[in-house]
């Protein structure tokens, strides 16, 4: 099994505070922490569990700017066996689509069984790059996947339904699977694998490989703002003790409890 | 450790090297005695199997968390984030062999590639965006002191009081800062705070094995005190005390840093500081690793309690001074996922517990806050409090 | 003006939600742009559907074939094309949803029309297509601008556009298109998520849990609180990705759908797809550290300070209180 990995590198948002720049089309980038994008973790583990059953390749791509290495790298160390950085700074600015196309160009020329993405990146949450890429590649897709079991040139999955309802479905080969968190557990890298991929060459391709001008860009961002306050909770404040008396009382005097 | 193969064919120089590098000391000097696992805090939680003696040996062949199997390398990793830093077993070796040191080598290279714990990632993540490990944001770092016209550091004061993370946003231990402020208020000590430009000291972080946002935050606190010229530094915890000490001077800056307990035992002894109200219970003293083993602190705190009036100081018999075993908050233990069976503050406060003290004083928020919830947790309601808390107690 | 086309979602015989709020988007836009709303209808036997939707849209475009009982993405896809083709509608509105999420951006790919999933509000005038959409978890919201094209595809996230009564008489068209056998993709069946000993739906207290809870064993706490109050625990994805509460605890757009008369959010930060499964609680009550979290734009009432420190407090007022 010759597997793709897509991968992106985005700066983790949860539990940080995100200001917009001064052009109000991006936010400030220098005090946040980047990593890989959670679920395309669990994209590349699903590629390295299935690399240990029945043997292959695995080859990581990211369209992103030089500072992706670092995160092909860790991907290097996880189980990724070659790695290819498309510069994303060649190719001015980017949107789901766009990205699909140019890793579409880079990956029609490799052999594969099967593509993993992660359902969709924390930053911008398009949902979108990994089925647009089945489909510029011409392969079925399946998003949201939850389980996947290979058979002979196909697999069997499941999806992720709205209500906690799963969808079975079988998928021929070659297939694009854009995965779910919680699909497995993704792992650490070895000491041993971080020696060797410290000393891996990354591929670069650039513009001089794709052709700029037939990419097409569909949305730009016009304008980034905190989202505007429609409803607020009443918020109790004092110490523990005191706010929570208020809100006993609260419950109390509603009948909740 | 894989053990399903033959060990000469896992043996590989290239980490030995890289963890040399990394600054792993003593590799080749240890011959497994296993004093270092005898003193071990792990040893008595006796639920978790810690064989830190086989540690130098398996540095020197190379053979740390290089399992193929993904269970097992995760049991492995799990093991290197287990070491808590006390350095109780340093005390110990018969040939002065850091075995910490090890450990935080090993946590080097894995940091750089993103292979330890989620827990501690985000941890690191935190410090990185708002230098500090709780997440608030830097502006609410003074907040503690709203009320209590603490001033902000100007050059020609005495002491820029630099109050740690933990006290200065957990809600509990934030009184501790507090009790501090007013303290040397009370003494007419000139001392200011830096407010937002504090960053975290980044002590934990380093012994995580962050070196890239250890240096990060270490390098903005010593522009902030050469931009204020700071020229003292009083710290109420032991780990920014240790930090100050004895990583930053690599940076080559020059400061001198006291910790709170020494500067207070000195208010007592020159009268600057009377403690007239009677605070009549037995309190036990715990010797914090980073201020006792590490630093050689242990009288000015027990001189501290010793001044107050109506306090029985009590020790934990054996295990006091040097022998202090390890509250587990060290080296990210703080924030580490171990099970509740499974915490060497349980061990701590069952031995502190035991002899009967009404109250548990420790010099640092690190402990305050592991054995604090510990006690809670296991069901114990003791108190918990800082030197600073039960001498504020006394004298305001 | 051409017409603005949109999808209706059903699964295991009924209408989804989604459908109507759908509708709701639509009908608004087509009365912008003085045009009409056309209901896509793939499915089989589907008078029923086609009566339920009667005063929503201004047609309603029938393909009836088995094929289209199950949502299938190959064979949707494949008649959706040809629908659009001939239709030429301005806008497209697709749910987004996990059916939506499998074709709009495959649509928009095979037929080069610009695309833009999970979007919250949608607004058209001279200069273009505009959308509003989350970015950064929740943090920001974007304005963003499609390039000009004759025809535009366009995900609604639930929730944005509310099921309003029509008064439409819709005209049922039906089509001649006939689905063909979809080559690569099968569906098989539906399965339901082994259902536990507790019934996050039909609890009328609802304990939630995020990642604020920080570790495993801190769920003891949480336990014991939501059993004090009568609830059940339930819980944010990254909670049930972690194994420390199974599935079907998870409230949100992949987990449960709950209404409980008591919701209360510890440690949640509140993620659309987290909120997406309990916004319809009677009282929400949220309480977490970060005073921006946009769980609080969700509750009804709020705590802002750490869930360890309130807990412990909140268990020992209501203790009192019940004595």
């Amino acid at each position: 099994m010759n597997i793709v990995v897509c991968i992106k590198r985005v700066p983790q948002t949860a539990d940080a505070q995100v200001r917009v720049d001064s052009s109000g089309k991006d936010i400030e980038k220098e005090r946040l922490t980047f990593d890989l994008n959670e679920s395309d973790a669990y994209a590349l583990e699903q590629a390295v569990l299935f690399k240990e059953q029945s043997g292959g390749t695995i080859t990581a791509v990211s369209v992103g700017h030089p500072d992706t290495e670092d995160t092909l790298r860790m991907v290097l160390a996880k189980g990724a066996d070659t790695a290819i950085r498309i510069k994303a700074e060649d190719f001015d600015e980017l949107d789901g689509y766009k990205t699909a196309q140019i890793l579409k160009t880079v990956i029609e020329k490799a052999e594969f069984d099967m593509i993993f993405t992660g359902c969709m990146a924390t930053d911008d949450g398009y949902y979108q790059v990994g089925v647009n890429l089945a489909q510029l590649l011409g392969i079925p897709h399946a998003t949201l996947v939850s389980s996947i079991e290979i058979g002979d040139g196909a697999a069997r999955i499941k999806r992720e339904l709205e209500g906690g309802l799963l969808e079975h479905d079988e998928i021929s080969l070659p297939a694009l699977f854009s995965v779910q968190t919680g699909i497995n557990v993704p792992r650490y890298a070895s000491l041993i694998a971080i020696r060797k991929a410290a000393k891996k060459e990354i591929a670069a391709v650039g513009q001089d490989d794709i052709d700029k001008d037939a990419l097409v860009l569909n949305t730009q961002i016009e304008e980034l703002f905190v989202p505007p306050v429609t409803k607020r909770a009443e918020i109790f404040s004092g110490t523990p003790e005191e706010v929570s008396g208020k809100l006993a009382d609260m419950l109390n005097e509603k009948g909740l409890i | 450790m894989n053990k399903k193969k033959n060990i000469a064919d896992q043996i590989n120089p290239e980490i030995r090297d890289a963890l040399l590098e990394m600054g792993a000391d003593g590799i080749y000097r240890c011959y497994q005695c296993g004093k270092c696992a005898g003193t071990c805090p792990w040893f008595p939680v006796g639920t978790y199997d810690f064989p830190i003696f086989r540690l130098p040996l398996e540095a020197a062949l190379g053979m740390i968390a290089s399992s193929e199997d993904k269970d097992e390398l995760a049991a492995e990793i799990d093991k290197i984030y287990r070491c808590v830093g006390c350095e109780a077993c340093v005390d110990q070796c018969p040939h002065g062999i850091n075995i910490p040191s090890i450990f935080r080598a090993g946590r080097r290279l894995l940091v750089d590639f993103g292979s330890y714990p989620e827990i501690l990632k985000s941890t690191v993540r935190k410090i990185h965006d708002v230098g500090n490990p709780v997440g608030e944001p830097r502006e609410k770092r003074s907040d503690w002191a709203r009320d209590l016209n603490v001033p902000v550091f100007e050059p020609g004061m005495e002491f820029l009081y630099f109050s740690c993370c933990i006290s200065s946003y957990d809600p509990r231990v934030k009184s501790v800062a507090r009790a501090v402020a007013g303290i040397l208020q009370k003494a007419g000590i000139s001392f200011g705070i830096l407010q937002s430009e504090e960053s975290c000291c980044g002590e934990a972080i380093r012994r995580i094995g962050s070196e890239t946002v250890y240096e990060e935050v270490a390098k903005a606190n010593t522009s902030a005190f050469e931009r204020n010229s700071v020229a003292k530094v009083l710290v109420n915890s032991p780990h920014c005390y240790t930090s100050f000490k004895n990583d930053y001077p690599e940076l080559g800056v020059k400061f001198d840093v006291l910790h709170i307990s020494e500067h207070l035992s000195d208010l007592i002894e020159s009268g600057a500081i009377k403690p007239d109200k009677e605070f009549a219970k037995k309190v036990v003293y715990h010797d914090p690793c980073a201020l006792g083993r590490q630093n050689d602190i242990y009288e000015a705190p027990r001189n501290v309690l010793r001044s107050i009036p109506g306090l029985e100081l009590l020790e934990v018999e054996n295990f006091n001074h040097g022998l202090s075993v390890c509250c587990g908050a060290g080296s990210g233990g703080l924030w580490m996922e171990w099970d509740k069976d499974e915490r060497i503050a349980g061990v701590r406060v069952t031995q502190l517990i035991d002899t009967g003290a009404d109250v548990i004083a420790v010099a640092c928020p690190y402990c305050l806050q592991m054995l604090e919830e510990t006690a809670k947790s296991m069901g114990h309601d003791i108190p918990v409090m800082d030197i600073a808390e039960i001498l504020a107690e006394s004298c305001l | 003006m051409a017409e603005i086309l949109a999808l209706v979602e059903h699964r295991q015989g009924s209408l989804r939600d989604v459908t109507f709020e759908l509708m709701s988007c639509g009908r608004k836009l087509a009365e912008n742009l003085d045009t009409r709303l056309t209901a896509v209808l793939l499915g089989h036997n589907t008078g029923e559907f086609a009566d339920d939707l009667k005063t929503q849209a201004h047609r309603i475009l029938v393909l009836d074939d088995e094929r289209f009982k199950d949502f299938n993405s190959e064979s949707y896809q494949q008649a959706l094309s040809q629908v659009i083709k001939s239709e030429n509608p301005v806008i497209t509105l697709i749910g987004h949803t996990a059916f939506g999420m499998s074709l709009c951006p495959a649509l928009g790919a095979q037929l080069d029309i610009p695309s833009s999933t999970d979007c919250l509000d949608i607004e058209m005038n001279d200069g273009g297509l505009k959308v509003i959409r989350q970015m950064y978890e929740g943090k920001l919201d974007a304005r963003v601008r499609f390039r000009e094209s004759p025809s535009y595809l366009v995900t609604i996230r639930t929730g944005c556009f509310p099921a309003e009564d029509g008064n439409l008489q819709a005209e049922i068209v039906s089509s001649d298109l006939k689905a063909a056998e979809p080559q690569h993709l099968k569906f098989i069946e539906y399965l339901e998520a082994a259902v536990g000993d507790v019934d996050i739906t039909k609890a009328d207290v609802v304990v939630g849990v995020g990642r604020g809870i920080k570790e495993k064993e801190n769920m003891a706490m949480v336990e014991e609180f939501a059993g004090m109050i009568g609830g059940v625990v339930a819980c944010t994805r990254p909670i049930v990705d972690a194994e420390w509460l199974p599935k079907d605890r998870q409230v949100g757009s992949s987990g449960k759908t709950v209404k409980p008369k008591l919701y209360i959010a510890l440690g949640i930060s509140g993620a659309f797809q987290h909120t997406a499964g309990m916004k319809g609680s009677d009282t929400i009550i949220a309480v977490n550290k970060d005073p921006d979290a946009p769980i609080f734009g969700e509750a009804d009432y709020g705590i802002v300070d750490d869930l360890f420190k309130v807990l412990p407090a909140l268990r020992d007022k209501i203790t009192e209180l019940k004595q």
